[in-house]
């Protein structure tokens, strides 16, 4: 149980841990308020029995083999304080106590992947942040050696910087959309700079409520998946059209991610507002992929 | 509430004014008895406490159906004519279309996206039918762009809730080969190349299964493979006379379209029987290619569960670094050459049969592309400082901002195009 060592190696202080893709508003008082209300979303999820974007697999079982349940993952082992190792929620009865150690509450920094190995890769983030000032775009399509504006094509100047490598979409109401970042701290940055740029041509610009829209993130399960049958035991949750399209289209419940499933192997997961939503989706795909893998 | 009036049945003077659809009705609200019913006058004066109710306000408004609703609806019907589909399937595809009608989306879209949910609704009651339509086909009949038709098809599936079953392979290999014109002579079908039709049926079938079960179908169109099942069945049959007939002309002279993908996949299909003709020994020394090996498809459809069992090895074995199921592969005395490259298709000099090749969709056979190392852990915080040198690097001097209005406005003299505002 190699990966359990590191968990405990990640110290259970908050400070050492980048919490700099939090929302810009979140102050001390807020982020302990969200913790406690996590541990209590995690003490409910334990309790539920059936969620139907995952496996039903009865839990004793899992338990019975020494490992922790598939069905529980981003949350149970993450979240739990030190301390509470005897108080560990009744419906994880682990034959080997293992003491658990917390990590951030909000989402876990380097994500252990206990059951696939696999963690997938951020590919893109998107984000939308409010420079609240009107701005000229002719103005910065002219002053700025970046900029492209095609009034006719599309109202915003398209904007583009080399690092981190983004495009950003700025519009005359002065908001403002980045995309192309591989990371939310990147995205953030990256936001920065443009409204320094729109800065320097000489509006007072702000950077108002930065909001991490949609993050998109991409693995692969190194083994050939069986669409047709996929879709015929997931038909509620999945669209399979190989007329139209070569991937499977599966629109998880919770957490509502869509997953874009290819009979490589590979796959893409989209939708996320938080990093934490697309390890949870890739951990309850995991499962009922490796269900296809011998067809 | 008109005043005035009394229920004859319970005497109450509470008088509802509802309406039945779209016929007026004055009803009791206690007893409920129904005290007036659709007056034909509309004379204020004639009726007393009795009013016709007016259309914006009667609820018959949503229940009457709007011209451009009607005509959609009489478009399903014939589309339904036209594909000669049992009358059942158009009351159903009828009754779709009148339930997408009810979301305002629906109601509001162009004439465009109006005409393509009419395929949708024929497309989706035969899907539920185990009717093999393809979407092309609809797109055909309709003049509709494929893009277009995919996305009203994905938002009217979504938007009713609706579980449509996958094509159904067999029943398109069915209907698809069946529209084949090699079936009787005629001035462009000579002699020879005319076929029976129930065995290039069957034998159309059995390698379409092939293919499937040797990942050529996941992920992919159906009808390309289809195609090229179809054609090396027919050349199968009698190889002697119709080797010599490419792909293209056998679509040409069945009067059917070729789609692209279609040799592309015949030459996948080959491939595999070319792997399962390795494992039988008297193939093994007539060295087959991939002309040659069509005179023996009948042989090898024959065998094909033993032969696919022994030609290929479990690909996610492979990849997951050997387990063991590659013992219950069923492997051969070329057990020592397991390791061996699997895309390599020399065939041994002695009597052994080739070792097993992985059986994965070709996608994975292919080497990658390029292969893309993974990102360095970047420590960026999204809080450093950005350095006014980085910022000012993306501005134009003012030298370079006249150079590039000069620029623009040589541009928009040259092409005659006035300033944008």
């Amino acid at each position: 149980n190699s990966h359990l060592e590191e968990v405990q190696e990640t110290s259970g202080h908050f400070s050492c841990v980048d919490l700099s893709f939090l929302p810009d508003e979140l102050t001390q008082e807020n982020k302990d308020q969200s913790v406690v209300r996590s541990k209590h979303e995690i003490e409910e999820n334990c309790k539920t029995q059936s969620q139907p974007s995952r496996l039903s697999l009865p839990r004793e079982k899992d338990i019975g083999l020494g490992l922790i349940s598939c069905s529980n993952v981003s949350n149970s082992h993450s979240h739990l304080y030190p301390g509470d190792d005897d108080s560990v929620q009744p419906s994880l009865e682990k034959p080997n106590s293992m003491p658990l150690v917390s990590l951030t509450p909000m989402t876990p920094m380097t994500p252990v992947a206990e059951c696939s190995g696999i963690v997938p890769q951020l590919q893109n983030i998107v984000s939308t942040v409010n420079l609240a000032c009107k701005l000229d775009l002719k103005k910065i399509a002219l002053h700025a050696k970046n900029a492209e504006y095609n009034p006719k094509r599309f109202a915003a100047v398209i904007m583009r910087i080399r690092e981190p490598r983004t495009t950003a979409l700025i519009f005359s109401s002065g908001k403002m959309v980045c995309t192309g970042a591989k990371s939310e701290e990147q995205s953030r940055l990256a936001a920065r700079k443009y409204a320094r740029v729109v800065q320097k041509l000489g509006f007072p610009a702000r950077f108002l409520d930065f909001k991490v829209q949609n993050m998109v993130g991409s693995c692969d399960v190194r083994f050939a998946i069986r669409l047709e049958g996929l879709v015929l035991t997931h038909q509620q949750f999945s669209s399979y059209e190989p007329e139209l399209f070569p991937g499977l289209i599966y629109r998880m419940v919770k957490p509502r991610i869509v997953l874009l499933i290819f009979v490589s192997g590979k796959v893409v997961l989209t939708g996320a507002k938080e990093r934490s939503e697309i390890y949870e989706a890739f951990e309850n795909i995991y499962p009922i992929l490796k269900g296809f893998k011998k067809a | 509430m008109p005043g005035g009036g009394r229920c004859p049945d319970c005497g109450s003077t509470e008088l509802v004014e509802d309406s039945h659809y779209s016929q007026s009705q004055l009803v009791c609200s206690d007893c409920g008895c129904v005290v007036t019913e659709g007056v034909l006058t509309t004379t204020f004066s004639d009726e007393g406490n009795l009013r016709e109710v007016t259309y914006s306000r009667s609820t018959g408004e949503n229940e009457q159906v709007s011209r451009s609703q009607q005509r959609g609806l009489r478009r399903v019907r014939d589309l339904c004519r036209v594909l000669q589909l049992p009358s059942t399937f158009e009351d159903t595809a009828v009754a779709y279309y009148q339930q997408a009608y009810r979301h305002p989306g629906i109601r509001a879209a162009r004439l465009q996206k109006k005409e393509v949910l009419v395929g949708c609704c024929v497309l989706i009651t035969c899907r539920q039918h185990n009717w093999p339509l393809t979407m092309g086909t609809i797109c055909a009949l309709l003049y509709a762009d494929l893009d277009v038709f995919s996305g009203t098809y994905m938002q009217i599936v979504k938007l009713l809730g609706l579980d449509v079953p996958s094509l159904c392979l067999a029943d398109l290999v069915k209907t698809y080969c069946s529209s084949f014109k090699l079936f009787q002579a005629s001035p462009s079908v000579p002699a020879k190349y005319v076929e029976d039709k129930e065995k290039m049926l069957s034998r159309t079938l059995q390698l379409v299964e092939l293919a499937d079960e040797t990942w050529l179908v996941t992920g992919r169109h159906p009808l390309p493979v289809i195609t090229a099942a179809t054609f090396l069945a027919w050349q199968s049959l009698r190889p002697s006379e119709r080797l010599r007939c490419s792909l293209a002309r056998f679509c040409k002279l069945a009067d059917v379209d070729l789609p692209c993908p279609a040799s592309s996949r015949l030459q996948e299909l080959l491939t595999v029987l070319l792997r399962m003709a390795e494992q039988l020994a008297w193939l093994q020394v007539l060295r087959l290619d991939k002309r040659s090996v069509v005179k023996h498809i009948g042989d090898l459809l024959q065998h094909r569960h033993t032969l696919v069992r022994k030609a290929f090895r479990d690909g996610t074995a492979e990849l997951e670094g050997g387990e063991k199921e590659l013992q219950g592969q069923g492997l051969g005395p070329g057990q020592g050459k397991a390791e061996a490259a699997s895309s390599s298709l020399d065939l041994p000099e002695g009597k052994r049969p080739a070792s097993p090749a992985l059986l994965l969709p070709p996608c994975m056979l292919k080497p990658p592309k390029r292969i893309c190392p993974p990102p360095p852990i970047s420590t960026v915080t999204g809080d450093e400082d950005i350095s006014d040198s980085e910022i000012e690097q993306y501005l134009r001097t003012p030298q370079e901002m006249r150079d590039f209005q000069k620029a623009q406005a040589a541009r928009q003299a040259a092409t005659g195009v006035p300033n944008p505002p």
